[in-house]
């Protein structure tokens, strides 16, 4: 067991905030091992005071390899290089493989007992001073005590990063339960995983001490905390259920809360399992890391989802983050991972439970378009970035295959993911998880979730004894037991396919009637060739609808089979007049004049049901889809024909698209598509268009004034179908173009008035969307200023529409200071707006607005937005001025998503390629990125990751172009290197064959072309941080004994948590409870000195105790990073205690 | 002595010389004239009779003043008196009252006026007495009703109440009522951001021309607020329509809400009853009823720390 004590330190009044964490932890362990030696734990940024076992004081080294990723003042910068020694790094502390960062060197007089299997205590005193990751504090800068200005702190954290804030071992497969303890100042609130047992005052009472219990054995990766002076909300409907928000948003909280009972209910009925733990409780931050991140009984939420009744549209999307972070309870807190591998499983289940949420609350509709987008997203990446591989399996150490090597980067570590891949990931397994319903039916699906979470609800209850706690981890190979198990079925090539295996199908279609035969003739080809595809052998469904109904049909495609030969059942004859059966049993009306009088063919749809993970292009004449479009009922199929329309600008497409947006039964996002495809066409066809501006007329009809059409209604956005309509309209008619290739004068003053005549007075809802979308469209309007030579831009020139927009837009944005709007949506626009009139040469391009906006201070999205700006000037104008300023952004902002945004942004709109020659790709450049992704974000791993794709972008793979050559010797080097290098060698010679050299193989690295790569250990390698490892081993004289850590999951350093030690009355193990109210006493003040827990020594436990004490003024200076940065700060072997 | 002819002919000459043509002006400046010599010789014989051989002239100005203030003054409160007992024609006993009113003892009067020294002044010359200038007149005085009795005065000029009603149509057209509130809205929204953009540091969109388009500097922008703060509650304007539109919908709303909700806010009393709120904790915040029914372990107290501390 865990247990944790922290103080928190935040000073009251004038002095700045000291932002430290002073802890204990202690660890229970329990040998499964005969002689074990040496512990190793992860701990990243913490400054450990000293470490006991069983009451000894215990020699630790402490040494972070990712710290630094390559130490040789190495010329090389080559990515290759770089990432293969990144993931060796991340390796060798790999928790999964009984690595981590600190070794603690268990006293000799504990090995004597080695026998009898004793456990072990492990007692850690630590401080955090100023951390940069794990723990974010947030302190406005304002007047006022801690408590008024709002400051609040919170750990975050990509994937398993509980390690930056205690030490502990921080895999999602090690579970144990917990005990702890956050003493905090009087007006705060810590709110942390588990039961609050209780809440004490300090003696001065000054300080308040939180108890949680967590019973329910839980990995260190899903322990979180969050401290601030929060609004406490207790859900009217589940008293159990407690919702935490900044002070002056409870109104807010409120409002947006009043849904979650429906979604626990949701779940509860069809997992047919209660929600496992005992409480919920809901957290919103500021400055929040993700917009949503789950952790055992806790959510945390970025503040940014609150909002109050009148806000439309982020109403579903806080209601789906609410949905997502509550499936993420069951799969992926409650039942956790057994390994790296496995993670598709968990990001499935809750996937997929999440979309049949999505389903039950916002209809099939829109169900069926979320599935299509995800598709389309993941395809698009798969086909771009090559394949997104669910379950890695790194054969054997040994072997030398890279499952992935089209990517930059390793998928063997979560740490080592760029994020978009993780997301694409997630994406994919939640589909995958679709197929795989498609396969065994819901029903049968819903039974295995239900195992999977019975199982695991059983095995929490029990002791660590019982060694049932395995039941409660997920693995791609129990999962799929259980499917075969309750289904009977085999789906065996489903997951090789998609599972096992990377990349997407991609189909060609394309079709002719035989008349003679009454045949379809079918063509199917596939390209399984370039990068991101595969091959596809099996069933496809077609589905053909002709004019006597809708016909499935079922096909094979087989290795060299492309044709198939489809019956048709209807002759030709369309002289009867006769409804239509469409698929869904429904008849209709066609007016058929537009078909080919010979087929009977009205359109054919290959794999509707998106069965397979795919991307089709398929080739039907323009009437067919033209029907599709009208009378096909599935939203998909709908939007399919509405971006095969695009290539078809005929008054028919234009007809059908006009139908389209005038039906209210159709689905509005269907509607809205149907608005910027309609703009397209006209474009097409401008020279042929008949009558006023598509859709002029329309939006005129549906929400002008019957008496004086040019004035809007006044709005009422009660409905939102035409809600969402009204807003996307006029953001597609700013897309039409006349014959200059500018915006219709009448439209540019159409959308003029619009924003004259707005009148939100009486409507029950803000309008702050649609205004932005006004301002969204007036840029929309905007095309390139005629250039007259290089002259610089001043107001007298400025063109007379142009200044109209101006005017609107500096006076909405200037506007918006006075009275802002819900999320400031309107400078969003607006910033954007500027810029693209700045781009467009209306205005002169001029970075320095949004460098203000982008500062610190703003709200988030107007941040990211002035951002986005300023990434877009500096590619434009290739500033390295600009670029600098963004760097340096990107590592002094206090915020880690804008930090995040930034690099991502700059990935996607990047200032130069490898492709092409800039003055901006230089050495000094080089220099500075890599030191960003080498040492330089070491705190954060998604940074890293992100700061490693840019570098990607902009240099590729191999060497800079812009540096030196460098000396003839070392280009045959590298060649050589490159030869060799191949990531997965590199570390893992170390899980099987190494429990001695443990340390020393995950560390060094075959990647240097001279180095064989068995066991000779390289110390020109760039990993000294790991050399270094080894020789430190060798320091503590007796080398690990093999079998000492196992080295999979079951690793030897079974952590048991329990509460023993501090156990309250509660805790199901009454044998202890006695002598745990002896140490308890101790546990709320500074001295552990008494912490003398000789009890429970029987119980093969570990117990975790942080402490956090007042942070002593002479740390202050020195931050953390730089102490743990500095490797001989470490090495404090018996160090001595430097707490009081 | 109290001449209220003269000193209504003196009144009516200073707003006539405002209002009327020179010729008329120059004809009550000689009637006035006269009678000021007048005064002065009454003033300098007056000062011979008590002995004086000679007086500088602006002393003999001031005393002219002096009795000519005097004179006024009998005359005007003279006349106030007779408009008080609503006469138009002041009669002895106004003078009298007026003199005593003024501590002049009348009984003095007649011995003073047989005093033996006393000079005889010949009299003022003849002058016509100024034209009084004819107000304005609009349309026909009215005549005065029955009832009220025609020594009462006349009615005053016409124009002073007679109403010309002017009527114009209310703009009831839908059109220009909505274009009238846009153009309203967008004038003080124009004018209050240009009037902030004035007031305050703005950045430029242009270069050449640093008034045109300003944008205010974000760093005025509200420095002393949280951003997420002023970016997701809804500003007391939106708030205060929202009251104003649906104050009918709101019935609706809170009959569909579940009872819980309910319940937690309609016993507040309840709540100050039953639970103890610790002090300074955190808990206040929260305004839950029932606590019997809510047993969430945020809302308990705090405990007071274990005094077994001390070993």
């Amino acid at each position: 067991m865990h247990e944790i004590k922290m103080n928190r330190k935040k000073d009251k009044g004038f002095e700045s905030p000291r932002k430290s964490v002073i802890g204990f932890v202690e660890l229970t362990i329990f040998p499964t091992v005969v002689n074990l030696n040496r512990i190793k734990l992860n701990s990243k940024q913490c400054r450990i005071y000293r470490v006991r076992v069983n009451d000894l004081e215990a020699p630790f080294i402490y040494n972070d390899p990712t710290l630094e990723v390559c130490h040789h003042e190495s010329k090389q910068r080559n990515l290759n290089y770089f990432s293969s020694a990144y993931t060796a790094a991340v390796s060798a502390v790999d928790p999964d493989a009984g690595h981590g960062e600190l070794v603690i060197k268990v006293p000799s007089e504990l090995w004597k007992q080695g026998d009898e299997m004793n456990v072990l205590k492990v007692y850690i005193e630590f401080s955090l001073d100023q951390p940069k990751g794990g723990l974010h504090f947030v302190v406005p800068d304002v007047e006022g005590s801690m408590a008024e200005r709002g400051a609040h702190v919170f750990s975050f954290g990509y994937q398993n990063s509980t390690r930056f804030w205690f030490p502990c071992v921080d895999s999602y497969s090690e579970l144990c339960t917990w005990k702890l303890e956050f003493t905090v100042d009087a007006s705060m609130v810590a709110v942390s995983c588990g039961d609050l047992v209780e809440t004490v005052y300090t003696h001065d009472m000054r300080k308040k001490t939180f108890h949680y219990v967590l019973p329910i054995p839980t990995a260190a990766s899903n322990i979180s905390l969050s401290v601030g002076p929060f609004e406490i909300l207790v859900d009217p409907y589940m008293h159990e259920v407690t919702h935490f928000c900044l002070p002056q948003l409870l109104p807010l909280l409120k409002h947006s809360m009043s849904y979650l009972h429906e979604i626990f209910e949701f779940y509860e009925e069809i997992l047919t399992c209660r929600y496992p733990y005992s409480c919920f409780k809901t957290v919103f931050v500021d400055e929040a890391y993700v917009q949503v991140s789950s952790y055992a009984s806790m959510s945390i939420f970025s503040t940014n989802l609150l909002h109050s009744a009148m806000i439309i549209d982020q109403t579903p999307l806080t209601r789906q983050c609410l949905a997502q972070a509550l499936a993420q309870q069951f799969f992926g807190c409650f039942i956790s991972r057994m390994s790296w591998a496995d993670e598709w499983v968990l990001k499935g289940i809750s996937g997929y439970i999440y979309g049949l949420y999505l389903k039950k609350t916002f209809g099939v509709n829109q169900y069926r378009h979320w599935i299509k987008e995800e598709l389309d997203k993941m395809v698009e990446y798969e086909l771009k970035m090559g394949g997104v591989l669910l379950h890695p399996t790194f054969g054997g150490g040994k072997d030398k295959d890279n499952p992935t090597p089209h990517l930059h980067f390793s998928i063997k570590h979560p740490h080592t993911l760029s994020w978009k891949y993780y997301k694409m990931f997630q994406c994919k397994a939640h589909l995958v998880m679709r197929l795989i319903e498609n396969r065994i039916s819901m029903e049968f699906m819903l039974q295995v979730f239900n195992k999977l979470l019975s199982l695991a609800s059983t095995a929490s209850s029990q002791k660590y004894q019982s060694h049932m706690w395995s039941q409660m981890l997920v693995s791609t190979h129990s999962f799929l037991k259980s499917i075969s198990n309750v289904s009977g079925k085999d789906i065996g090539p489903l997951i090789k396919q998609w599972v096992d295996q990377s990349a997407v199908v991609k189909f060609f279609g394309s079709f002719a009637f035989n008349r003679k035969r009454n045949v379809l003739e079918l063509e199917i080809r596939q390209d399984y060739t370039s990068s991101g595809t595969q091959k596809y052998v099996g069933p496809i469904k077609v589905t053909v609808q002709e004019l006597d109904g809708s016909f499935n049909h079922t096909l094979q495609i087989e290795e060299n089979s492309l044709k198939h030969d489809i019956p048709c059942h209807s002759k030709s004859r369309r002289n009867k007049k006769k409804k239509i059966p469409l698929m869904n049993g429904e008849e209709v009306d066609m007016d058929l004049s537009a078909m080919d009088a010979d087929s009977p063919l009205l359109w054919i749809r290959i794999d509707p049901d998106m069965s397979i993970l795919r991307k089709v292009e398929f080739e039907q004449a323009d009437f067919m889809w033209q029907y599709q479009l009208r009378y096909e009922r599935d939203v998909v199929a709908q939007e399919e024909s509405i971006l095969a329309l695009e290539k078809f600008p005929t008054p028919a497409s234009r007809l059908a698209l006009t139908d389209i947006l005038e039906q209210d039964q159709c689905f509005y996002k269907v509607r809205q598509g149907a608005c910027f495809c309609l703009a397209k066409i006209a474009n097409s066809m401008m020279s042929t268009w008949t009558g006023p501006p598509a859709m002029k007329s329309l939006f005129t009809r549906m929400f002008c004034c019957k008496s004086c059409p040019n004035i809007v209604k006044t709005n009422n956005f009660i409905s939102f179908q035409s809600y969402f309509l009204q807003k996307t309209m006029p953001v597609a008619m700013a897309q039409l173009r006349d014959i200059q290739n500018l915006c219709p004068k009448d439209v540019l003053n159409f959308i003029l008035d619009l924003i004259k005549y707005n009148d939100n007075r009486k409507n029950k809802f803000s309008d702050n969307y649609y205004r932005a979308e006004l301002i969204d469209a007036l840029t929309n309007s905007l095309t390139p200023a005629i250039s007259i030579s290089n002259e610089v831009r001043t107001v007298d020139n400025l063109n007379g529409d142009v200044r109209l927009i101006l005017e609107e837009i500096t006076r909405s944005l200037n506007m918006e200071k006075l009275l802002p709007s819900y999320r400031n949506t309107i400078t969003v626009s607006c910033l954007r707006a500027i810029r693209m009139l700045q781009k467009n040469g209306h205005i002169p391009s001029d970075p320095s607005l949004f460098k203000s906006y982008a500062e610190y201070g703003h709200f988030v999205d107007v941040r990211v937005a002035a951002l986005e700006a300023v990434v877009d000037y500096t590619r434009v104008d290739r500033s390295s001025v600009e670029l600098q300023w963004l760097l340096n952004m990107v590592q002094n902002d206090p915020a880690h998503y804008i930090r995040h945004k930034i690099l991502s942004m700059l990935g996607k709109n990047p200032p130069f390629t490898k492709a092409a020659e800039s003055p901006l790709c230089n050495e000094a450049l080089v220099d500075q990125l890599w030191k960003l992704m080498n040492s330089g974000t070491s705190h954060d791993w998604r940074l890293r990751c992100d700061a490693v794709n840019l570098y990607y972008t902009l240099f590729g793979l191999t060497r800079p172009s812009c540096l030196p050559l460098p000396e003839l010797g070392l280009v045959l080097n590298l060649k050589e290197k490159k030869a060799v290098l191949n990531p997965t060698i590199k570390p893992e010679q170390g899980p099987d064959t190494t429990q001695m050299t443990g340390n020393t193989m995950g560390v060094h690295i075959p990647v240097m072309g001279f180095t064989s790569s068995e066991d000779e250990i390289d110390m020109e390698s760039p990993h000294d941080s790991q050399a270094f490892i080894h020789h430190h081993l060798n320091i503590l004289e007796r080398p690990s004994t093999p079998g000492q850590h196992p080295a999979k999951h079951p690793a030897v350093i079974i952590l048991v948590h329990n509460w023993a030690v501090l156990s309250l009355p509660v805790t199901p193990l009454p044998s202890f409870s006695k002598e745990s109210t002896s140490s308890s006493k101790h546990s709320g003040d500074h001295h552990h000195h008494h912490h003398h827990h000789e009890h429970k020594k029987k119980k093969k436990k570990k117990h975790k105790h942080k402490h956090k004490h007042k942070h002593e003024s002479k740390d202050k200076e020195r931050d953390s990073h730089t102490f743990s940065n500095s490797p001989a700060s470490g090495r404090s072997v018996r160090s001595p205690s430097m707490s009081d | 002595m109290a001449d209220p002819a003269v000193m209504a002919g003196g009144f009516s000459a200073i707003v006539g010389r405002s209002g009327c043509g020179k010729a008329t002006s120059s004809s009550a400046e000689n009637y006035q004239l006269a009678r000021r010599r007048t005064l002065q010789v009454v003033v300098s014989s007056l000062l011979t009779e008590c002995g004086f051989e000679s007086a500088e002239k602006a002393t003999v100005e001031s005393l002219t003043e002096m009795i000519q203030s005097y004179i006024s003054e009998v005359g005007r409160c003279a006349k106030a008196y007779c408009e008080h007992t609503a006469r138009i024609t002041p009669t002895l006993s106004d003078a009298v009252v007026t003199l005593n009113e003024m501590g002049f003892n009348v009984d003095t009067l007649p011995g003073y006026a047989k005093r033996s020294q006393r000079m005889v002044i010949t009299a003022p010359p003849v002058t016509n007495a100024p034209v009084i200038p004819k107000a304005l007149i609009a349309g026909q005085k009215r005549t005065h009703p029955s009832h009220i009795p025609s020594h009462f005065p006349e009615f005053p000029d016409p124009h002073t109440y007679i109403k010309t009603p002017t009527f114009r149509e209310p703009v009831s057209d839908y059109q220009v009522v909505r274009e009238k509130a846009a153009s309203q809205r967008r004038d003080v929204e124009r004018a209050l951001t240009r009037f902030m953009a004035k007031t305050g540091e703005t950045q430029s969109l242009f270069k050449d021309d640093v008034t045109a388009f300003p944008c205010e500097r974000v760093e005025c922008w509200r420095p002393s607020s949280i951003p997420y703060l002023s970016a997701l509650l809804p500003s007391e304007l939106e708030l205060q329509t929202l009251e104003e539109t649906d104050s009918s919908e709101q019935d609706d709303q809170t009959d569909s809400e579940n009872t819980p909700v309910n319940n937690l806010n309609d016993d507040p009393g309840a709540d100050k009853e039953n639970s103890v709120l610790p002090a300074g904790g955190v808990v206040p915040l929260v305004k839950v009823s029932e606590e019997n029914m809510i047993d969430n372990p945020y809302l308990r107290p705090v405990k007071k720390p274990k005094v077994r501390r001390k070993k």
